[in-house]
Protein backbone atom coordinates (compact mmCIF):
# COMPACT_ATOMS: atom_id res chain seq x y z
CA UNK A 1 0.00 0.00 0.00
CA UNK A 2 1.17 3.49 -1.06
CA UNK A 3 1.38 6.25 1.50
CA UNK A 4 -1.30 9.37 0.25
CA UNK A 5 0.48 11.94 -1.56
CA UNK A 6 0.81 15.26 -0.88
CA UNK A 7 -0.61 18.20 -1.67
CA UNK A 8 2.49 19.58 -3.68
CA UNK A 9 2.84 16.27 -5.08
CA UNK A 10 -0.77 15.88 -6.09
CA UNK A 11 -0.82 19.68 -7.28
CA UNK A 12 2.19 19.18 -9.94
CA UNK A 13 1.15 15.44 -11.03
CA UNK A 14 -1.80 16.77 -12.02
CA UNK A 15 -0.78 19.83 -13.54
CA UNK A 16 1.48 17.53 -15.62
CA UNK A 17 -0.95 15.05 -16.26
CA UNK A 18 -3.52 17.72 -17.71
CA UNK A 19 -0.53 19.57 -19.72
CA UNK A 20 -0.88 18.46 -22.78
CA UNK A 21 -4.54 19.33 -23.19
CA UNK A 22 -3.02 22.79 -23.50
CA UNK A 23 -1.36 22.02 -27.01
CA UNK A 24 -4.89 21.43 -28.25
CA UNK A 25 -7.32 22.96 -29.90
CA UNK A 26 -8.66 24.76 -26.87
CA UNK A 27 -5.16 25.70 -26.21
CA UNK A 28 -4.63 27.19 -29.79
CA UNK A 29 -7.67 29.77 -29.18
CA UNK A 30 -7.02 30.49 -26.45
CA UNK A 31 -3.66 31.48 -27.89
CA UNK A 32 -5.12 33.22 -30.93
CA UNK A 33 -7.42 35.69 -28.78
CA UNK A 34 -4.32 36.79 -27.72
CA UNK A 35 -1.88 36.85 -31.02
CA UNK A 36 -4.79 37.99 -33.60
CA UNK A 37 -5.43 41.13 -32.22
CA UNK A 38 -2.06 42.29 -31.87
CA UNK A 39 -0.80 40.40 -35.17
CA UNK A 40 -3.53 42.32 -36.85
CA UNK A 41 -1.90 45.63 -35.20
CA UNK A 42 1.36 44.22 -36.16
CA UNK A 43 0.52 43.53 -40.08
CA UNK A 44 -1.64 47.75 -40.02
CA UNK A 45 1.85 49.21 -38.55
CA UNK A 46 4.09 47.18 -40.76
CA UNK A 47 1.99 47.77 -43.95
CA UNK A 48 1.64 52.05 -42.93
CA UNK A 49 5.40 51.84 -42.45
CA UNK A 50 6.14 50.03 -45.71
CA UNK A 51 3.74 52.51 -47.40
CA UNK A 52 5.74 55.28 -46.05
CA UNK A 53 3.07 56.49 -43.94
CA UNK A 54 2.97 58.15 -41.15
CA UNK A 55 6.72 57.54 -39.96
CA UNK A 56 7.34 56.00 -36.38
CA UNK A 57 6.31 54.24 -32.89
CA UNK A 58 2.18 54.62 -32.22
CA UNK A 59 1.95 54.80 -28.39
CA UNK A 60 -1.60 55.80 -28.41
CA UNK A 61 -2.56 52.77 -30.96
CA UNK A 62 -0.34 50.70 -28.13
CA UNK A 63 -2.30 51.59 -25.53
CA UNK A 64 -6.04 51.01 -26.77
CA UNK A 65 -5.20 47.78 -27.78
CA UNK A 66 -3.98 46.78 -24.51
CA UNK A 67 -6.72 48.53 -22.79
CA UNK A 68 -9.39 48.24 -24.87
CA UNK A 69 -8.83 44.48 -26.42
CA UNK A 70 -6.49 42.31 -24.11
CA UNK A 71 -7.66 43.83 -20.99
CA UNK A 72 -11.43 44.36 -21.53
CA UNK A 73 -12.57 41.86 -23.97
CA UNK A 74 -10.19 39.02 -24.40
CA UNK A 75 -8.46 38.04 -20.91
CA UNK A 76 -12.39 37.73 -19.88
CA UNK A 77 -12.89 35.38 -23.18
CA UNK A 78 -9.59 33.60 -22.13
CA UNK A 79 -10.60 33.26 -18.67
CA UNK A 80 -14.29 31.82 -19.82
CA UNK A 81 -12.42 30.01 -22.63
CA UNK A 82 -9.86 28.04 -20.35
CA UNK A 83 -11.85 27.35 -17.14
CA UNK A 84 -14.19 25.03 -18.68
CA UNK A 85 -11.01 22.94 -19.29
CA UNK A 86 -10.29 22.73 -15.72
CA UNK A 87 -11.82 20.89 -12.97
CA UNK A 88 -15.30 21.85 -14.77
CA UNK A 89 -14.08 19.78 -17.57
CA UNK A 90 -14.00 16.29 -15.47
CA UNK A 91 -17.06 17.14 -13.68
CA UNK A 92 -19.12 17.16 -17.08
CA UNK A 93 -16.95 14.41 -18.55
CA UNK A 94 -17.82 11.94 -15.38
CA UNK A 95 -14.05 11.30 -15.39
CA UNK A 96 -13.98 13.21 -11.93
CA UNK A 97 -14.66 9.91 -10.01
CA UNK A 98 -11.31 8.64 -11.15
CA UNK A 99 -9.93 11.57 -9.39
CA UNK A 100 -11.76 11.06 -6.56
CA UNK A 101 -11.08 7.55 -5.26
CA UNK A 102 -7.70 8.30 -4.95
CA UNK A 103 -5.72 9.36 -1.82
CA UNK A 104 -5.13 12.90 -2.85
CA UNK A 105 -6.35 15.70 -1.32
CA UNK A 106 -9.20 16.38 -3.20
CA UNK A 107 -9.04 20.38 -2.86
CA UNK A 108 -5.65 20.18 -4.57
CA UNK A 109 -7.30 18.74 -8.04
CA UNK A 110 -8.71 22.59 -9.32
CA UNK A 111 -5.72 24.09 -9.23
CA UNK A 112 -3.39 21.24 -10.31
CA UNK A 113 -5.72 20.83 -13.31
CA UNK A 114 -5.57 24.66 -13.59
CA UNK A 115 -1.82 25.35 -13.44
CA UNK A 116 -1.16 24.26 -17.01
CA UNK A 117 -4.13 26.71 -18.42
CA UNK A 118 -2.64 29.70 -16.22
CA UNK A 119 0.76 29.33 -17.60
CA UNK A 120 -0.35 28.83 -20.66
CA UNK A 121 -1.99 31.76 -21.25
CA UNK A 122 0.13 34.00 -19.22
CA UNK A 123 2.83 33.00 -21.67
CA UNK A 124 0.77 34.22 -24.45
CA UNK A 125 -0.46 37.13 -22.46
CA UNK A 126 3.67 38.08 -22.20
CA UNK A 127 4.89 37.44 -25.54
CA UNK A 128 1.28 39.78 -27.27
CA UNK A 129 2.52 42.69 -24.85
CA UNK A 130 6.22 42.16 -25.83
CA UNK A 131 4.74 42.11 -29.32
CA UNK A 132 2.60 45.78 -28.55
CA UNK A 133 6.36 47.49 -28.04
CA UNK A 134 6.99 47.07 -31.91
CA UNK A 135 3.83 49.24 -32.16
CA UNK A 136 5.21 51.52 -30.20
CA UNK A 137 4.31 50.97 -25.85
CA UNK A 138 5.76 53.02 -23.85
CA UNK A 139 9.20 50.67 -21.85
CA UNK A 140 8.43 52.25 -18.67
CA UNK A 141 5.13 50.93 -18.78
CA UNK A 142 6.17 47.42 -20.03
CA UNK A 143 6.55 45.78 -16.50
CA UNK A 144 3.64 47.23 -15.37
CA UNK A 145 1.61 45.87 -17.72
CA UNK A 146 2.89 42.40 -17.71
CA UNK A 147 2.27 41.84 -14.65
CA UNK A 148 -1.33 43.54 -14.83
CA UNK A 149 -2.03 40.82 -17.44
CA UNK A 150 -0.37 37.91 -15.84
CA UNK A 151 -2.08 39.06 -12.59
CA UNK A 152 -5.38 39.51 -13.99
CA UNK A 153 -5.21 36.41 -15.68
CA UNK A 154 -4.41 34.65 -12.41
CA UNK A 155 -7.52 35.72 -10.91
CA UNK A 156 -9.69 35.33 -13.72
CA UNK A 157 -9.00 31.96 -14.00
CA UNK A 158 -9.19 31.13 -10.60
CA UNK A 159 -12.62 33.11 -10.05
CA UNK A 160 -14.46 31.15 -13.59
CA UNK A 161 -12.85 28.16 -11.96
CA UNK A 162 -14.88 28.54 -8.64
CA UNK A 163 -17.56 29.89 -10.56
CA UNK A 164 -18.09 26.94 -12.85
CA UNK A 165 -17.88 24.48 -9.71
CA UNK A 166 -20.53 26.74 -7.61
CA UNK A 167 -23.00 27.51 -10.91
CA UNK A 168 -24.01 24.86 -13.47
CA UNK A 169 -24.62 27.61 -15.52
CA UNK A 170 -20.79 29.17 -14.62
CA UNK A 171 -19.82 30.39 -18.01
CA UNK A 172 -22.90 32.70 -18.33
CA UNK A 173 -22.80 33.90 -14.34
CA UNK A 174 -18.89 34.85 -15.77
CA UNK A 175 -19.78 36.55 -18.76
CA UNK A 176 -22.27 38.39 -16.75
CA UNK A 177 -19.61 39.22 -14.28
CA UNK A 178 -17.02 40.24 -16.85
CA UNK A 179 -19.24 41.93 -19.46
CA UNK A 180 -22.40 44.25 -17.28
CA UNK A 181 -20.55 44.43 -14.18
CA UNK A 182 -16.82 45.63 -14.61
CA UNK A 183 -17.56 48.13 -17.29
CA UNK A 184 -19.68 50.17 -14.50
CA UNK A 185 -16.19 50.81 -12.98
CA UNK A 186 -16.44 54.11 -14.71
CA UNK A 187 -19.53 55.18 -12.56
CA UNK A 188 -18.72 53.11 -9.94
CA UNK A 189 -17.51 54.93 -6.19
CA UNK A 190 -14.37 54.34 -4.87
CA UNK A 191 -14.71 50.99 -2.45
CA UNK A 192 -16.55 49.62 -5.72
CA UNK A 193 -14.22 50.47 -8.24
CA UNK A 194 -11.49 48.40 -6.21
CA UNK A 195 -14.20 45.44 -6.68
CA UNK A 196 -12.99 45.42 -10.26
CA UNK A 197 -10.20 43.55 -12.20
CA UNK A 198 -10.27 46.77 -14.01
CA UNK A 199 -9.20 48.84 -11.40
CA UNK A 200 -6.00 46.83 -10.67
CA UNK A 201 -5.02 46.29 -14.17
CA UNK A 202 -5.44 50.02 -14.35
CA UNK A 203 -3.08 50.46 -11.46
CA UNK A 204 -0.72 48.32 -12.19
CA UNK A 205 -0.75 49.20 -16.08
CA UNK A 206 -0.55 53.33 -15.15
CA UNK A 207 -2.95 54.23 -17.34
CA UNK A 208 -6.23 54.70 -18.17
CA UNK A 209 -6.86 53.24 -22.30
CA UNK A 210 -9.40 56.35 -23.38
CA UNK A 211 -10.71 59.49 -22.07
CA UNK A 212 -14.04 60.15 -20.51
CA UNK A 213 -16.36 60.50 -22.88
CA UNK A 214 -19.33 63.28 -22.97
CA UNK A 215 -21.92 60.98 -22.43
CA UNK A 216 -20.72 59.63 -19.81
CA UNK A 217 -21.82 61.84 -17.03
CA UNK A 218 -21.98 59.73 -14.34
CA UNK A 219 -18.18 59.62 -14.47
CA UNK A 220 -16.22 59.26 -10.86
CA UNK A 221 -13.19 60.00 -10.42
CA UNK A 222 -11.20 57.04 -10.75
CA UNK A 223 -9.11 55.82 -7.99
CA UNK A 224 -6.04 54.18 -7.96
CA UNK A 225 -3.99 51.53 -5.72
CA UNK A 226 -0.69 50.91 -5.27
CA UNK A 227 0.87 49.31 -8.13
CA UNK A 228 2.16 46.35 -5.35
CA UNK A 229 -1.03 46.44 -3.63
CA UNK A 230 -3.29 45.89 -7.00
CA UNK A 231 -0.98 43.15 -8.01
CA UNK A 232 -0.81 41.73 -4.71
CA UNK A 233 -4.37 41.57 -4.35
CA UNK A 234 -5.19 40.24 -7.59
CA UNK A 235 -2.48 37.81 -6.49
CA UNK A 236 -4.40 37.05 -3.32
CA UNK A 237 -7.92 37.07 -4.81
CA UNK A 238 -6.83 34.58 -7.35
CA UNK A 239 -5.25 32.77 -4.51
CA UNK A 240 -8.84 32.68 -2.49
CA UNK A 241 -10.68 31.87 -5.70
CA UNK A 242 -8.71 28.93 -6.06
CA UNK A 243 -8.71 27.63 -2.33
CA UNK A 244 -12.38 28.05 -2.69
CA UNK A 245 -12.84 25.89 -5.53
CA UNK A 246 -11.02 23.49 -3.48
CA UNK A 247 -13.04 23.65 -0.69
CA UNK A 248 -16.34 23.13 -2.74
CA UNK A 249 -14.79 20.40 -4.69
CA UNK A 250 -13.78 18.82 -1.37
CA UNK A 251 -17.23 19.16 0.35
CA UNK A 252 -19.05 18.54 -2.23
CA UNK A 253 -20.19 14.54 -3.19
CA UNK A 254 -19.71 14.13 -7.00
CA UNK A 255 -20.97 10.45 -7.63
CA UNK A 256 -20.48 8.18 -10.97
CA UNK A 257 -23.37 9.99 -12.71
CA UNK A 258 -22.60 13.45 -11.61
CA UNK A 259 -25.62 13.62 -8.88
CA UNK A 260 -24.78 14.93 -5.47
CA UNK A 261 -26.72 12.67 -2.89
CA UNK A 262 -27.94 13.73 0.13
CA UNK A 263 -24.38 12.82 2.05
CA UNK B 1 -13.25 -5.69 5.29
CA UNK B 2 -16.93 -3.98 4.19
CA UNK B 3 -18.86 -3.54 6.82
CA UNK B 4 -22.54 -1.70 6.13
CA UNK B 5 -24.95 -0.90 9.26
CA UNK B 6 -28.17 0.58 7.53
CA UNK B 7 -26.67 2.49 5.37
CA UNK B 8 -28.91 4.25 3.26
CA UNK B 9 -28.56 6.59 0.21
CA UNK B 10 -30.77 9.02 -0.73
CA UNK B 11 -30.83 11.59 -4.33
CA UNK B 12 -32.88 14.23 -3.59
CA UNK B 13 -35.89 12.66 -2.87
CA UNK B 14 -35.19 9.55 -4.60
CA UNK B 15 -33.93 6.90 -2.50
CA UNK B 16 -31.07 4.98 -4.34
CA UNK B 17 -30.32 2.45 -1.29
CA UNK B 18 -32.79 1.67 1.19
CA UNK B 19 -30.82 0.81 4.50
CA UNK B 20 -28.54 -1.83 4.00
CA UNK B 21 -26.08 -3.68 6.33
CA UNK B 22 -24.19 -6.90 5.74
CA UNK B 23 -20.55 -7.76 5.89
CA UNK B 24 -17.81 -8.98 3.38
CA UNK B 25 -14.56 -10.76 5.62
CA UNK B 26 -10.96 -10.22 5.17
CA UNK B 27 -9.51 -12.49 2.36
CA UNK B 28 -9.41 -12.24 -1.70
CA UNK B 29 -12.78 -13.58 -3.11
CA UNK B 30 -15.46 -12.42 -5.51
CA UNK B 31 -18.77 -11.10 -4.58
CA UNK B 32 -21.01 -10.65 -7.29
CA UNK B 33 -23.19 -7.63 -6.89
CA UNK B 34 -26.37 -8.62 -9.19
CA UNK B 35 -29.76 -6.65 -9.74
CA UNK B 36 -31.76 -5.55 -12.65
CA UNK B 37 -31.11 -1.79 -13.75
CA UNK B 38 -31.98 0.51 -11.18
CA UNK B 39 -31.74 -1.75 -8.21
CA UNK B 40 -29.10 0.40 -6.29
CA UNK B 41 -25.95 -1.32 -7.59
CA UNK B 42 -23.76 1.64 -8.53
CA UNK B 43 -25.31 3.30 -5.04
CA UNK B 44 -23.71 0.82 -2.97
CA UNK B 45 -20.70 0.62 -5.06
CA UNK B 46 -20.77 4.45 -4.83
CA UNK B 47 -20.52 4.36 -0.82
CA UNK B 48 -18.42 1.70 -0.63
CA UNK B 49 -15.80 2.89 -3.03
CA UNK B 50 -15.75 6.64 -1.05
CA UNK B 51 -17.25 8.61 -3.89
CA UNK B 52 -20.98 9.56 -1.55
CA UNK B 53 -21.28 9.37 1.79
CA UNK B 54 -24.27 7.55 3.49
CA UNK B 55 -27.31 9.65 3.89
CA UNK B 56 -27.93 7.31 7.02
CA UNK B 57 -26.43 4.68 8.71
CA UNK B 58 -23.04 3.52 8.70
CA UNK B 59 -20.41 2.28 5.95
CA UNK B 60 -17.05 0.81 6.78
CA UNK B 61 -14.31 -0.22 4.71
CA UNK B 62 -11.27 -1.51 6.19
CA UNK B 63 -12.48 -0.32 9.46
CA UNK B 64 -13.37 3.59 8.62
CA UNK B 65 -15.71 5.60 6.64
CA UNK B 66 -14.48 5.51 3.02
CA UNK B 67 -15.79 9.16 1.66
CA UNK B 68 -13.03 11.74 1.55
CA UNK B 69 -10.97 9.01 3.45
CA UNK B 70 -6.77 8.46 2.20
CA UNK B 71 -6.21 5.24 4.42
CA UNK B 72 -9.17 3.94 3.09
CA UNK B 73 -8.80 5.07 -0.17
CA UNK B 74 -4.99 4.29 -0.54
CA UNK B 75 -6.57 0.87 -0.31
CA UNK B 76 -9.17 0.47 -3.02
CA UNK B 77 -9.94 0.33 -6.42
CA UNK B 78 -12.34 1.42 -8.85
CA UNK B 79 -13.57 0.99 -12.09
CA UNK B 80 -16.79 2.50 -12.49
CA UNK B 81 -19.41 1.97 -14.94
CA UNK B 82 -19.46 3.51 -18.96
CA UNK B 83 -17.00 4.57 -21.13
CA UNK B 84 -15.35 7.33 -19.69
CA UNK B 85 -12.25 8.81 -20.18
CA UNK B 86 -10.71 12.13 -20.41
CA UNK B 87 -10.25 13.60 -23.82
CA UNK B 88 -7.06 14.69 -25.15
CA UNK B 89 -4.66 12.40 -23.39
CA UNK B 90 -2.35 8.99 -24.04
CA UNK B 91 -3.24 6.31 -21.94
CA UNK B 92 0.56 6.12 -20.36
CA UNK B 93 0.74 9.46 -19.20
CA UNK B 94 -2.42 9.54 -17.83
CA UNK B 95 -2.02 6.23 -15.91
CA UNK B 96 1.74 7.89 -14.79
CA UNK B 97 -0.84 10.70 -13.06
CA UNK B 98 -3.24 8.21 -11.12
CA UNK B 99 -0.15 6.08 -10.15
CA UNK B 100 1.36 9.86 -8.52
CA UNK B 101 -2.04 10.20 -7.43
CA UNK B 102 -2.29 6.83 -5.68
CA UNK B 103 1.45 8.22 -3.95
CA UNK B 104 3.45 6.41 -6.17
CA UNK B 105 6.51 8.01 -7.33
CA UNK B 106 9.97 7.32 -8.93
CA UNK B 107 10.92 3.53 -10.30
CA UNK B 108 7.84 2.13 -8.07
CA UNK B 109 5.44 4.32 -10.30
CA UNK B 110 7.38 3.14 -13.63
CA UNK B 111 7.13 -0.43 -12.56
CA UNK B 112 3.58 -0.19 -11.43
CA UNK B 113 2.68 1.32 -14.75
CA UNK B 114 4.93 -1.08 -16.86
CA UNK B 115 2.98 -4.32 -14.50
CA UNK B 116 -0.39 -2.83 -14.88
CA UNK B 117 -0.21 -2.23 -18.58
CA UNK B 118 0.76 -6.02 -18.85
CA UNK B 119 -1.76 -6.95 -16.86
CA UNK B 120 -4.55 -5.83 -19.04
CA UNK B 121 -2.62 -6.69 -22.18
CA UNK B 122 -1.91 -3.01 -23.28
CA UNK B 123 1.69 -2.47 -22.94
CA UNK B 124 2.25 -1.99 -26.54
CA UNK B 125 -0.76 0.13 -27.05
CA UNK B 126 -0.69 2.62 -23.95
CA UNK B 127 0.77 5.08 -26.16
CA UNK B 128 -2.19 5.79 -27.83
CA UNK B 129 -4.51 8.70 -26.91
CA UNK B 130 -7.82 7.43 -26.07
CA UNK B 131 -9.88 8.65 -28.50
CA UNK B 132 -7.86 6.19 -30.81
CA UNK B 133 -8.52 3.42 -28.93
CA UNK B 134 -11.71 0.61 -29.40
CA UNK B 135 -14.04 0.58 -26.67
CA UNK B 136 -12.38 -2.77 -25.43
CA UNK B 137 -9.05 -1.24 -25.16
CA UNK B 138 -10.52 1.89 -22.76
CA UNK B 139 -12.12 -0.58 -20.34
CA UNK B 140 -8.53 -2.30 -19.88
CA UNK B 141 -6.95 1.13 -19.39
CA UNK B 142 -9.64 1.50 -16.75
CA UNK B 143 -9.09 -1.70 -15.37
CA UNK B 144 -5.19 -1.03 -15.70
CA UNK B 145 -5.53 2.45 -13.44
CA UNK B 146 -7.44 0.46 -10.39
CA UNK B 147 -4.94 -2.24 -10.40
CA UNK B 148 -1.39 -0.09 -10.03
CA UNK B 149 -1.32 0.40 -6.92
CA UNK B 150 -2.10 -3.38 -5.59
CA UNK B 151 -5.28 -2.36 -3.87
CA UNK B 152 -6.67 -4.68 -1.58
CA UNK B 153 -10.52 -4.40 -2.68
CA UNK B 154 -11.53 -3.86 -6.15
CA UNK B 155 -14.64 -2.41 -7.03
CA UNK B 156 -16.27 -3.30 -10.38
CA UNK B 157 -19.09 -1.49 -11.78
CA UNK B 158 -20.41 -3.62 -14.96
CA UNK B 159 -17.27 -4.32 -16.36
CA UNK B 160 -18.10 -6.50 -19.15
CA UNK B 161 -20.76 -3.83 -20.52
CA UNK B 162 -19.34 -3.28 -24.30
CA UNK B 163 -16.58 -6.23 -24.20
CA UNK B 164 -16.64 -8.53 -26.68
CA UNK B 165 -16.79 -12.25 -25.49
CA UNK B 166 -12.87 -12.85 -25.63
CA UNK B 167 -13.11 -9.60 -23.60
CA UNK B 168 -15.23 -10.64 -21.38
CA UNK B 169 -13.10 -14.17 -20.69
CA UNK B 170 -9.72 -12.76 -20.33
CA UNK B 171 -11.09 -10.15 -17.57
CA UNK B 172 -12.79 -12.60 -15.80
CA UNK B 173 -9.79 -15.15 -15.79
CA UNK B 174 -7.69 -11.86 -14.58
CA UNK B 175 -10.34 -11.22 -12.10
CA UNK B 176 -10.19 -14.49 -10.59
CA UNK B 177 -6.38 -14.89 -10.62
CA UNK B 178 -6.54 -11.52 -8.81
CA UNK B 179 -8.93 -13.22 -6.30
CA UNK B 180 -6.58 -16.06 -5.94
CA UNK B 181 -3.76 -13.66 -4.99
CA UNK B 182 -5.74 -12.41 -2.15
CA UNK B 183 -7.74 -9.27 -3.55
CA UNK B 184 -10.85 -8.93 -2.31
CA UNK B 185 -13.44 -7.86 -5.60
CA UNK B 186 -16.62 -6.88 -5.87
CA UNK B 187 -18.13 -6.92 -9.19
CA UNK B 188 -21.70 -5.57 -10.35
CA UNK B 189 -23.49 -6.72 -13.64
CA UNK B 190 -27.71 -7.18 -14.20
CA UNK B 191 -26.14 -10.02 -16.17
CA UNK B 192 -26.69 -13.67 -14.38
CA UNK B 193 -24.44 -15.65 -16.45
CA UNK B 194 -21.73 -13.13 -15.91
CA UNK B 195 -21.93 -13.70 -12.47
CA UNK B 196 -22.73 -17.22 -12.02
CA UNK B 197 -19.33 -17.84 -14.24
CA UNK B 198 -17.29 -15.23 -12.27
CA UNK B 199 -18.60 -16.56 -8.54
CA UNK B 200 -21.08 -18.50 -6.60
CA UNK B 201 -20.96 -15.74 -3.63
CA UNK B 202 -23.70 -12.88 -4.82
CA UNK B 203 -25.67 -9.62 -2.95
CA UNK B 204 -28.83 -9.48 -4.83
CA UNK B 205 -30.35 -6.18 -4.60
CA UNK B 206 -34.12 -4.96 -5.89
CA UNK B 207 -35.29 -1.54 -6.10
CA UNK B 208 -33.15 -0.36 -3.68
CA UNK B 209 -32.88 -3.20 -1.33
CA UNK B 210 -30.52 -6.06 -0.32
CA UNK B 211 -32.84 -9.14 -1.02
CA UNK B 212 -30.06 -11.50 -0.03
CA UNK B 213 -26.64 -12.25 0.77
CA UNK B 214 -24.90 -15.81 0.17
CA UNK B 215 -23.99 -18.57 -1.99
CA UNK B 216 -26.79 -19.33 -4.65
CA UNK B 217 -27.63 -22.87 -2.90
CA UNK B 218 -28.03 -21.10 0.86
CA UNK B 219 -29.86 -18.75 -0.80
CA UNK B 220 -32.27 -21.38 -2.77
CA UNK B 221 -32.66 -22.91 0.33
CA UNK B 222 -34.16 -19.96 2.39
CA UNK B 223 -36.89 -19.59 -0.29
CA UNK B 224 -39.13 -22.16 1.86
CA UNK B 225 -42.13 -21.06 -0.68
CA UNK B 226 -40.78 -22.19 -3.88
CA UNK B 227 -40.11 -25.89 -3.73
CA UNK B 228 -37.46 -27.13 -6.05
CA UNK B 229 -38.31 -28.41 -9.59
CA UNK B 230 -36.34 -31.49 -10.04
CA UNK B 231 -36.56 -33.05 -13.57
CA UNK B 232 -36.14 -36.92 -13.63
CA UNK B 233 -35.47 -38.52 -16.97
CA UNK B 234 -36.43 -42.02 -17.50
CA UNK B 235 -39.85 -44.04 -17.51
CA UNK B 236 -41.44 -41.33 -16.63
CA UNK B 237 -44.85 -43.23 -15.81
CA UNK B 238 -43.35 -45.26 -12.98
CA UNK B 239 -41.52 -42.61 -11.55
CA UNK B 240 -44.49 -40.65 -11.17
CA UNK B 241 -45.91 -43.38 -9.31
CA UNK B 242 -42.73 -43.53 -7.00
CA UNK B 243 -43.18 -39.94 -6.88
CA UNK B 244 -46.66 -39.79 -5.65
CA UNK B 245 -45.89 -41.57 -2.73
CA UNK B 246 -43.09 -39.16 -1.14
CA UNK B 247 -44.54 -36.55 1.42
CA UNK B 248 -41.93 -34.08 0.39
CA UNK B 249 -43.45 -33.53 -3.00
CA UNK B 250 -45.73 -30.67 -3.97
CA UNK B 251 -46.63 -30.96 -7.47
CA UNK B 252 -46.05 -32.99 -10.23
CA UNK B 253 -46.00 -32.92 -14.11
CA UNK B 254 -45.20 -34.85 -16.96
CA UNK B 255 -42.99 -34.27 -19.80
CA UNK B 256 -42.39 -36.77 -23.00
CA UNK B 257 -39.87 -39.30 -21.46
CA UNK B 258 -39.12 -37.41 -17.87
CA UNK B 259 -41.21 -36.29 -15.50
CA UNK B 260 -40.75 -32.88 -13.23
CA UNK B 261 -40.93 -32.90 -9.17
CA UNK B 262 -41.38 -29.73 -7.06
CA UNK B 263 -40.24 -30.91 -3.88
CA UNK B 264 -40.53 -28.80 -0.65
CA UNK B 265 -36.91 -30.52 0.72
CA UNK B 266 -34.50 -32.46 -1.33
CA UNK B 267 -31.77 -32.71 1.24
CA UNK B 268 -34.11 -35.85 2.47
CA UNK B 269 -36.05 -37.04 -1.05
CA UNK B 270 -32.42 -37.66 -3.02
CA UNK B 271 -31.19 -39.93 -0.77
CA UNK B 272 -34.06 -41.79 -1.19
CA UNK B 273 -34.25 -41.57 -4.63
CA UNK B 274 -30.93 -42.55 -5.40
CA UNK B 275 -30.98 -45.58 -3.38
CA UNK B 276 -34.60 -46.67 -5.32
CA UNK B 277 -32.39 -45.93 -8.83
CA UNK B 278 -29.40 -47.88 -7.57
CA UNK B 279 -31.79 -51.13 -6.34
CA UNK B 280 -32.99 -50.92 -9.63
CA UNK B 281 -36.52 -50.09 -8.91
CA UNK B 282 -36.63 -47.06 -10.80
CA UNK B 283 -35.74 -46.35 -14.91
CA UNK B 284 -34.03 -43.21 -13.78
CA UNK B 285 -31.34 -42.25 -16.53
CA UNK B 286 -30.95 -38.69 -15.78
CA UNK B 287 -31.61 -35.78 -12.72
CA UNK B 288 -31.95 -32.34 -13.12
CA UNK B 289 -32.27 -29.62 -11.06
CA UNK B 290 -34.00 -26.79 -12.38
CA UNK B 291 -34.52 -24.30 -10.58
CA UNK B 292 -30.70 -24.37 -8.35
CA UNK B 293 -29.28 -21.56 -10.49
CA UNK B 294 -29.01 -18.19 -9.78
CA UNK B 295 -31.08 -17.21 -12.69
CA UNK B 296 -34.21 -18.97 -10.87
CA UNK B 297 -32.85 -17.61 -7.70
CA UNK B 298 -33.28 -14.14 -8.89
CA UNK B 299 -36.76 -15.10 -10.85
CA UNK B 300 -38.09 -16.17 -7.47
CA UNK B 301 -36.60 -13.33 -4.82
CA UNK B 302 -37.53 -10.22 -7.71
CA UNK B 303 -41.24 -11.93 -7.83
CA UNK B 304 -41.29 -12.05 -4.47
CA UNK B 305 -40.54 -8.34 -3.68
CA UNK B 306 -42.16 -7.01 -6.90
Amino acid sequence: MSAAPSPLATIRATARGYLPRVFQGRGWVLASLVMVPVALSLLIYTVAQTKGGEGGPRPGEALKIFHEVLVKMMLPIMALVAAPAGIREDLEQRTLPLLLVRPAPVWALPLGKGLPWFAWGAAWLIIGTLGLQVIGGDPSLLPGRLAALVSAWWGELALMTLVGLLFKRGTLWGAVYFFLWEPWVRIFPPFLQRLTFTHHIESLAGSRAAEIQTNQLLAQEQVTTHPVFACLALLAFGGLCWALAGWKLHRTAHGLAGNEAEG
Amino acid sequence: MIQLDRASLRYGHILGLSPTSFELPDGGGITGLLGPNGAGKSSLLQLLSGLLPPSGGEVRVFGEAPFRNPAVLARLGLVPEGDRLPTGLRADRWLRMMGELSGLSGEGLNAAVAKALATVGMADRAHLTFARMSKGMRQRIRLAQALMHEPELLILDEPFNGLDPEARLTLMALLRSLAEGGTRILVSSHILGEIAQLTDRILLLFRGRLLAEGTVTEIRQLLDRHPVELRLTGGAQVLARWAVEQPELAALRMEEDAVVLSVRSPRDILPRLQKAAAEGGLPLRALDPLDLNLDAVFQYLTKDHA
